[in-house]
This record gives C-alpha cells, sequence and structure tokens, in this order.
C-alpha cells in the first residue's frame, strides 16, 4: 500500500497507520506556485471566494519547492523553462505529486511547434492530466479531487521509489 | 498602410531625421521575404513610427540581403528598440551593429537557428537533457568556482565528467 | 575589472547559474537572480539584481521562459484559425489581442464592419480592461501584503467571467472577436447581465478605494517609489497608464478612435508624479470610466448584423445550402482551407490595459497570414522596468513590479 508498510514490515497495524497517513496527506496538500501562463489565472480563480480550494485545505501555496507537494504545472512549458520546472521538482520533498493543467502542460496544447515541450510528462511524472484551455475552476478541483482519491489509495506513479 | 522601403545603408541617417521631426518608435520586427518576393532582397526590419503631435503613423522596412545580414542599430535615437531589435536578431538572425547588449531574448542562449525564418521547420522540437555545471558555492560569502570542489554536476545533481578527488 | 553589463551578459549567456550569482567582497555588491519561479514577479519574469545590501543597483530582466512561438503557430493556421492563437498571447486580454488581429486584416481585406460588431466589440473590450484591471489591482494589493485585496478582485472578476460565459461560451481565450465581426450574436437577456454589472461596480470601486487608496500603509509603499519620468517613458517606448501616469496624455481611444470609440464620451485620468501611486490611481480611475463607457455602449447598442455577411468570408446557411452548388461549394472552400486575403501589409493598434496593443500582418495572397507579429506592450513597458527600480530597495522592486502590470505571454509570445 505505500508508504509505512513498504518500510517496516506490512500487518493489520501499520495498514491502519498507513490509511491515517494517507489520510492526512491528502487533507492537507500544499501546491507548489508554478503558475505559468493562462491556467494560473484559473489556478488563483480556484482559490478565489467562487471556487474554494480552503475548503480542501490547499490555499496555501507554497513559495518554496521544499515545502510544498503538490506541483500544479500550470501553463505551457517553453523549452526555456523546461529546466527550471526539473530543478523545482526535484527540490520538492517526497511524498511529491503533480498534476498537468490544462491542456499545454498535458500534451502542448493548441501549440505543436518548436518552443513548446510537448506536454510535462517528458520531464517530469504527472499523477493526473487536466485537459482544458484553460480548464474551468471546477474542472481542476475535480482533478485534485482524483488526486485526493489516488493519494487515500496510497499510490504513487510509476517510476518513483515509493516512500 | 503604405510601406517606404529603404536599403539599410540609409537607415542611420533616416533615424535620426525622424527622431529629428518627432516621431516614435511603436515597433521593430522582422520579416522574411522568401516566399512573398523570392527575387528581392531576402529580409526587412518593418519599423512602425508614430506621430503623437500629427496623429500619424508611418512604416518603414529596411532591407537586408545576404547570409548574416546587417542592419545599423538605432538604440541610440530611440532607447525603446532595444529589446525588440534583440527580439529580431534572435528569431531572423539579422545582427544589428551598435547594439549594446546583442544576445538571444527568447530562446535559450545555446538555442541553434532562428526560429522565424521561414526555411525553420514548424514541428516540435523534443527536449534535449544537456548536462550543465552547476556553480557550487562552498561556503557564504565565495564567489562560486573559486576553490570549488572540481566536481561537476549536471541539473539532476549527477557527476559530469570526472572529478578531482576532493 | 569587468563592467557590470559585461558581468551580466556574461552570467546571462552562461545560462541559468545558481542564486547567488557572485558576490564582490570589496564592493560588497551580490548578483541575485530573482525568479523564474517567484511568487511576486507576476509569472515566470526572471530579474537579474545586482543589489548592494538592500539596494537595488541595476536590474536586468530576462525573459522568454514562456516563449510559445505564437507568431509561428500563426503563419500555420489559417486566418480565422490565427485568432485562436493570437488570444493566448496577453491572457488577460484576449478581446484585445483578438480586436487587433481582427482590425488588422479587415484592413487587408477592406471591408467594413457593420456598426452593432464594432460596439459588441467595443463593450466585449471595455468589460476585458475592467477584467484585468481587477487582478491587477488584486495583484498589487497581494504583493503589499494586503492578501483581501486579491479576494475583492477575483470576487467581481467572477461577475465579468460570467458575462463573458454566457456570450462566447468561455472563460478566457474566447477566440470570438473574428476578422469580419463578431462569431455570434449578443443572447438574449445580455442587457440584463450588463446592468447587473455596471450598478454594481462603482459601489465596488469605492470599496477597493476605501480599502487600498488611503490607508497610511499603502501609501507609505508606493508613494514616491518606482519613479519614472516622462521623458524616460517617452524614449522607451512606455505606453498605456505607465506613460499616463508621468504625464503623458495620450490615449489612443480618444486621440485615434477606432470601432466604437468614436460614439461615447469618456475622460482618460492623467497623474504626473509618474510613482507606483500614481499609476495606481490611474489605473483605478480608468476603471471607473470603463464602467462609463460600458453603460453607453450598452444604451446605444444599435441593431444589424454582427458580422460582414460577405459570401467569401461568412458560411452560407444551411437553408441555401441545400438548394444552390454554389453554396456547398463555398462552404466546402472555406471549412477547408479558408478565406484568402488580398497581398499586403498593414498595422493596426488598440489601447489595450497595459498600453498599445498593436498587430503588423502581412498577406502574400494566400489563406493563412505571412507574418503576424503582435507588439506587445508589457514587452515595451518591462524596459522600463530597469529605470523605475534602480537605486531603490528590493522591497520597492516589487511594488514597482506589480505597477508595471506585466503579462508574460505577451512579453514572451
Amino acid at each position: 500500500m505505500g508508504g509505512v508498510s513498504d518500510t517496516i514490515g506490512a500487518n493489520f497495524l501499520t495498514a491502519q497507520l498507513d490509511k491515517l497517513v494517507n489520510w492526512a496527506r491528502k487533507s492537507s496538500l500544499w501546491p507548489a506556485t508554478f503558475g505559468l501562463a493562462c491556467c494560473a489565472i484559473e489556478m488563483m480563480a480556484t482559490t478565489m471566494p467562487r471556487h474554494d480550494l480552503a475548503r480542501f485545505g490547499m490555499e496555501a501555496f507554497r513559495a518554496s519547492p521544499r515545502q510544498a507537494d503538490l506541483m500544479i504545472v500550470a501553463g505551457r512549458v517553453s523549452q526555456k523553462m523546461a529546466p527550471v520546472l526539473r530543478t523545482i521538482y526535484d527540490q520538492m520533498t517526497e511524498p511529491k505529486w503533480v498534476i498537468s493543467m490544462g491542456a499545454c502542460a498535458s500534451s502542448g496544447g493548441v501549440f505543436n511547434n518548436y518552443a513548446l515541450v510537448q506536454g510535462v510528462d517528458q520531464i517530469v511524472p504527472v499523477d493526473i492530466y487536466v485537459p482544458g484551455c484553460p480548464p474551468r475552476p471546477e474542472m481542476l478541483i475535480d482533478g485534485i479531487m482524483l488526486l485526493h482519491e489516488k493519494i487515500k489509495r496510497g499510490e504513487y506513479t510509476a517510476g518513483r521509489v515509493a516512500g | 498602410m503604405t510601406v517606404t522601403t529603404i536599403p539599410a545603408s540609409e537607415w542611420a541617417d533616416r533615424a535620426r531625421a525622424l527622431h529629428a521631426e518627432g516621431w516614435q518608435v511603436m515597433d521593430l520586427t522582422g520579416l522574411d521575404r522568401l516566399r512573398l518576393t523570392p527575387d528581392g532582397p531576402r529580409f526587412g526590419v518593418v519599423v512602425q513610427l508614430i506621430n503623437h503631435a500629427s496623429r500619424q503613423r508611418q512604416m518603414i522596412e529596411v532591407a537586408v540581403d545576404g547570409d548574416e545580414p546587417t542592419v545599423p542599430s538605432v538604440t541610440e535615437v530611440w532607447p525603446t528598440v532595444n529589446f525588440m531589435e534583440r527580439e529580431t536578431y534572435d528569431m531572423y538572425g539579422i545582427s544589428f551593429e551598435g547594439h549594446p547588449n546583442l544576445t538571444r531574448i527568447l530562446m535559450p542562449d545555446e538555442w541553434e537557428g532562428h526560429p522565424l525564418r521561414k526555411d525553420y521547420g514548424v514541428g516540435k522540437v523534443p527536449v534535449e537533457f544537456i548536462p550543465q555545471p552547476i556553480m557550487q558555492v562552498d561556503s557564504p560569502g565565495q564567489t562560486p568556482g573559486s576553490g570549488s570542489t572540481g566536481i561537476d554536476r549536471d541539473r539532476l545533481g549527477q557527476v559530469v565528467g570526472e572529478g578531482d578527488a576532493p | 575589472m569587468t563592467t557590470t553589463e559585461e558581468l551580466l551578459t556574461d552570467i546571462e549567456a552562461n545560462g541559468h547559474g545558481a542564486f547567488v550569482e557572485t558576490f564582490d567582497e570589496q564592493a560588497g555588491r551580490m548578483v541575485i537572480n530573482m525568479g523564474p519561479v517567484h511568487p511576486s514577479t507576476h509569472g515566470v519574469l526572471r530579474l537579474m539584481l545586482v543589489i548592494d545590501g538592500e539596494t537595488v543597483d541595476e536590474c536586468l530582466p530576462v525573459i522568454g521562459y514562456l516563449h510559445t512561438g505564437i507568431e509561428k503557430e500563426c503563419e500555420d493556421n489559417n486566418w480565422r484559425g490565427a485568432v485562436t492563437a493570437v488570444t493566448r498571447m496577453d491572457y488577460l486580454a484576449n478581446f484585445y489581442n483578438e480586436q487587433v488581429y481582427s482590425m488588422a486584416v479587415e484592413e487587408l481585406l477592406d471591408i467594413e464592419i457593420p456598426p452593432r460588431a464594432r460596439y459588441i466589440r467595443t463593450l466585449l473590450a471595455e468589460m476585458n480592461r475592467l477584467s484585468s484591471h481587477l487582478v491587477w489591482w488584486g495583484t498589487q494589493g497581494l504583493d503589499m501584503g494586503a492578501m483581501s485585496a486579491m479576494f475583492y478582485g477575483f470576487r467581481e472578476r467572477e461577475l465579468f467571467l460570467d458575462f463573458f460565459e454566457m456570450v462566447t461560451g468561455l472563460r478566457m481565450n474566447h477566440g470570438f472577436i473574428i476578422p469580419g465581426g463578431v462569431w455570434e450574436d449578443l443572447p438574449l437577456g445580455w442587457e440584463r447581465a450588463v446592468k447587473n454589472i455596471t450598478d454594481q461596480m462603482p459601489r465596488r470601486i469605492d470599496e477597493y478605494e476605501n480599502l487600498l487608496t488611503n490607508n497610511p500603509i499603502f501609501l507609505e509603499r508606493t508613494r514616491g517609489i518606482g519613479v519614472l519620468s516622462a521623458d524616460d517613458a517617452r524614449s522607451l517606448g512606455a505606453t498605456g497608464p505607465i506613460a499616463r501616469a508621468t504625464g503623458i496624455d495620450w490615449d489612443l481611444r480618444r486621440d485615434m478612435p477606432y470601432e466604437a470609440y468614436g460614439d461615447v464620451s469618456f475622460e482618460v485620468p492623467i497623474a504626473t508624479e509618474g510613482d507606483v501611486y500614481a499609476r495606481y490611481r490611474v489605473r483605478v480611475a480608468e476603471m471607473r470610466q470603463s464602467v462609463k463607457i460600458v453603460e453607453q455602449l450598452a444604451k446605444n447598442m444599435p441593431k444589424g448584423d454582427f458580422r460582414h455577411q460577405d459570401p467569401k468570408l461568412v458560411h452560407p446557411s444551411r437553408r441555401e445550402m441545400a438548394h444552390s452548388m454554389e453554396a456547398v461549394i463555398h462552404h466546402f472552400k472555406l471549412s477547408t482551407q479558408g478565406y484568402t486575403v488580398p497581398p499586403g501589409a498593414t498595422y493596426a493598434a488598440v489601447e489595450s490595459p497595459r498600453g498599445e496593443l498593436g498587430a503588423f500582418v502581412v498577406s502574400d495572397g494566400g489563406t493563412s497570414p505571412y507574418r503576424c507579429h503582435v507588439r506587445d506592450p508589457s514587452f515595451v513597458n518591462l524596459q522600463s522596468l530597469s529605470r523605475m527600480v534602480e537605486g531603490g530597495l528590493l522591497a520597492d522592486l516589487v511594488a514597482s513590479i506589480a505597477s508595471t502590470d506585466p503579462i508574460m505571454g505577451g512579453v514572451d509570445r
């Protein structure tokens, strides 16, 4: 199930502890500020009174990646920005998740040219893809809730070491 | 809108004359005439001017040709064209003589090619993972690189090449 | 001893570098990197600062972190499709991007759009100015520490986004204003929606002024900070509220009227100090004037067509296609290739919330733009940022960036 069970052996007690830890993780997921373009404005709108993100415990966008556990890549990633994205991702501490918000972050979006990375999953492993140009705040919240389910199940994206 | 075309040799003087008459530059950009006028000069530097007093606009195209097209820079006349000339250099490869800092502005510095040229492809370019040395700061107050351990690390922190024993 | 210019160029040419680029022990100056991932830089703006303690000696903006190749993308789309690319440049002022591009293409096509289309475009544009200024106001307050400003600003912005969704179907990146007019007519009930907004906004703007305009902390942080002189603004090409706050009395809507601005009466707010507070006052006053413009446009909206009806440009109706072969052929050509525009080159400009937004469009007679370059105001205004912050403190740098209101999508395109 990931987390504690993997580290100190799986039995009934650690499974319950896992559930507690995963519930704690999903209830207070702090995003790192990675708003790039138009999707960033919709991400900002998601934290605002109309579509309140604070009810999920996520209104605290941490500027320091060391203090964040979720990176919402909101916007188009250019070739110049790609190393910066990777650096910020590396600086985040485990456990960490990535939501690719918008069409440009998921797959290059409406732009297919020399300047953009065609999907941020070329650089970082992505957990949830939220399509749209830009996705409505409700769509982003739906993606976040799916991520919460994923965290509750204790899943990490394939290719990463659990725990 | 009528476009006046002048050769690159006349641009510097014309710019000074226009500035004296009160014309301001709103925009300066490039144009690749490869498929538009295949027989004429390949590149053009298009300048949009405005005169606030007479409420008029003017468009001037500075024709320039060659494998390494060069045009005199007008940053001393109108400081606003600083970024614009850099962008034209970045996107078209047109050099501006006399520009204080003619480097790439929109593309990464190690990018090859000039994207807006008509012979540059439209499709996607895959992400390159280029190992880059990170400057190691060993102690506060020390300039990075002086007395470093001699180990180069790339963006992901992995050692690149052989380092000296610390 | 290398000059600072050479030092900065050298650092920039060598890529990204660490947080502290260099530290000159003798002079006590550091070259510090701010951004591109930074909570206060309004997007992916990277500033290389040469600082001496807390004082900023020099500031070099490094841009290109959001370069999307939109101008190249335009050349790959047809004339109608390029609107969807252009609209994503300055992503807070979508209608302005579309409007300026459409105006340029209409000049090349040599067509006049019907009055209703002009009014609808201007109405949407002015509402877009309001929604863009609300984001500016929110982020200006947030950067000064007044977090509630962000919540208030975005709360009102939702009203505008609801209206845009009602008219265009999308909250942002609409693709609604096209060469020839607008895509669809205004829906039934739009007058009530606009009246709802224009009734509420003056009171809300009063609320905002109550919060910030005479707030002693805000005044301390913005008065005399980030001063730009009128000569500097003129020579560096700053336009929009930045220029008007230095005393330059120039507004394209009044001085070179386009679309429906000739039919409405409004004032152009000017200030003379050129500091952050002056820019703040100018933008808040502009918000009030925009409400007045929207009211006038809604009251005098003419009836008629929302689009220039030319069979070469507009799809024929289904009824027509049922009995006319020509209509079917037109529909086919328009759907697959799009229409052609006679060869030529032109430049059109509008007054966007950040300054003069221009579009330089070249056609070679084909179905897609040969060259579409957008003169973005933020790209040019960013050059005045260095002049504003040199000599000031680091904290004042944050205030100045917020007052410049850069939108990196437009800067990098």
